[in-house]
């Protein structure tokens, strides 16, 4: 019995990761996810900022679920996710401001992401709280490994860095080696994730059946 | 009934919780974000006289040294003279202007002069600093620290590559009047003669509205500090003649 909550839980948490990604799969978050994820940087902390929204909502709203009046269900869903979204906000602006300012109205908008009411809503209001922040978890991770994989080619491709730090040797430069400016701007992501989307589905194409 | 009761004291009991939260959270970091706000308007400052480089990254105490060594807060009254804020013998009625003086320690000059931009832009304030070199035309560097424009078009102002555009362009026409300086619509060289190119730096496309508004209130704010600018032209300055003026006052007390 043990065993299979144990399963149970890791089925929860991985599921979104690669089957059931939020961005890859059910396309949610495009819009955060094309404008955050020029360096490695902003979409690591936009992938933490996330992980923590979702997790946090999805448990707050699991916690309430018997008690939430049914007329009034989406309202309390958005003051809770909002609030914690606006904390999170607060802290980036107090520790680390130049990323909060990078993120500017990003890290408010994760209030309008339809992950985070997509996961209260499907997820949430009908499972008990632990399974419901697991959940929270494993779609912050979902949204953020993808995130991250955009952010590390466009970085690397567009300015020859990660994480800040020059990569590509200046040798290379020497050479003619330019860095792609296209990967720079808004349109290169959503050509990222088209190939990713393309990509996984390929890949996942033979295992369909036991989802 | 009871079940709209049970609503309506659902809804109070939230509210009131999620405010708590959320007034504990605002409160107690405020102390931090605003000397995260004072800190990166005196990173600003540096950054529009290069006595930064962007790509790299300071520490706080980094920043305050270069600040404190360089920096000195003045004001300027309507006839362009260079005043101490701090002048309790000025009358009120008096209209001073905020300016920064960045002094060139080896010379024991003013290198150049920030004005502070605070004007209207398409969806709200811009704030920035504009820096001028002691010629009193040249434009030393450009920068956006707050704004609410559109994030990815008319927010494009806080880019460096925008900001960029203004290094080196001239507040004077070629006869050495102020016409101040324009955002032009797209890119400048197309758009005007190369004799007026001085004075244009490149738009942001698609940020056309917010280019008209940045043009309007440098122009407003920069035949503000005229007088100054032209006491920098016709090097004017007291402070190059005799050392009894307000910064080298200072400087002498120091």
């Amino acid at each position: 019995m043990k065993m299979k909550i144990k399963s149970k839980a890791l089925k929860i948490l991985l599921r979104p990761i690669w089957t059931d990604n939020p961005v890859n799969i059910q396309m949610l978050g495009i819009c955060s996810a094309l404008a955050v994820t020029v360096q490695l940087k902003t979409a690591f902390v936009m992938a933490l900022s996330m992980t923590f929204a979702v997790s946090c909502s999805s448990f707050m709203i699991s916690l309430m679920r018997k008690q939430i009046p049914k007329n009034i269900r989406i309202i309390v869903e958005l003051s809770v996710i909002s609030t914690f979204v606006i904390i999170t906000d607060e802290f980036l602006r107090a520790y680390m401001y130049d990323i909060s300012k990078q993120l500017s109205v990003f890290v408010g908008l994760i209030i309008t992401n339809c992950i985070v009411m997509g996961r209260a809503e499907a997820f949430a209001l009908s499972n008990p709280s632990h399974l419901a922040f697991i959940d929270g978890i494993g779609n912050g991770a979902g949204y953020g490994s993808v995130l991250m994989l955009i952010a590390f080619i466009r970085e690397l491709l567009g300015s020859g860095n990660l994480f800040g730090f020059q990569v590509v040797p200046d040798a290379v430069y020497a050479l003619g080696y330019e860095d792609a400016g296209f990967m720079l701007l808004a349109p290169a992501a959503f050509i990222i994730i088209g190939l990713m989307v393309w990509l996984q589905k390929t890949l996942t194409k033979g295992g369909e059946s036991d989802k | 009934m009871s079940e709209r009761l049970k609503t309506i004291g659902f809804a109070l009991a939230l509210c009131l919780v999620c405010s708590i939260l959320l007034t504990a959270a605002a409160t107690r970091l405020k102390p931090l974000q605003a000397q995260n706000m004072q800190l990166d308007r005196k990173k600003n400052i540096l950054l529009a006289i290069s006595l930064m480089d962007a790509s790299k990254t300071y520490d706080a105490a980094e920043i305050n040294r270069l600040y404190d060594e360089t920096i000195f807060q003045y004001a300027v009254d309507a006839s362009g003279a260079i005043v101490d804020v701090s002048d309790k013998t000025r009358k009120p009625g008096d209209d001073l202007l905020p300016i920064y003086l960045a002094v060139d320690r080896e010379k024991n000059t003013i290198r150049s002069y920030i004005i502070p931009i605070d004007t209207q832009g398409l969806w709200g304030k811009i704030y920035g600093y504009l820096a001028l070199k002691d010629d009193g035309s040249t434009i030393e560097g450009f920068t956006v620290y707050k704004h609410s424009e559109t994030p990815g078009l008319g927010g494009e102002i806080e880019n460096r590559w925008f900001q960029k555009n203004f290094v080196g362009k001239k507040i004077v026409d070629q006869n050495n009047h102020f016409v101040s300086v324009s955002v032009a619509k797209g890119i400048a060289s197309d758009q005007v003669p190369d004799t007026k190119l001085p004075n244009f730096v490149d738009g942001i496309s698609g940020a056309t509205l917010t280019g008209q508004y940045l043009t309007k209130g440098l122009r407003e704010i920069l035949s503000e500090y005229e007088p100054a600018s032209i006491r920098f032209r016709q090097d004017m300055l007291a402070c190059r003649v005799s050392t009894q003026t307000p910064w080298c006052k200072n400087e002498n007390e120091n």
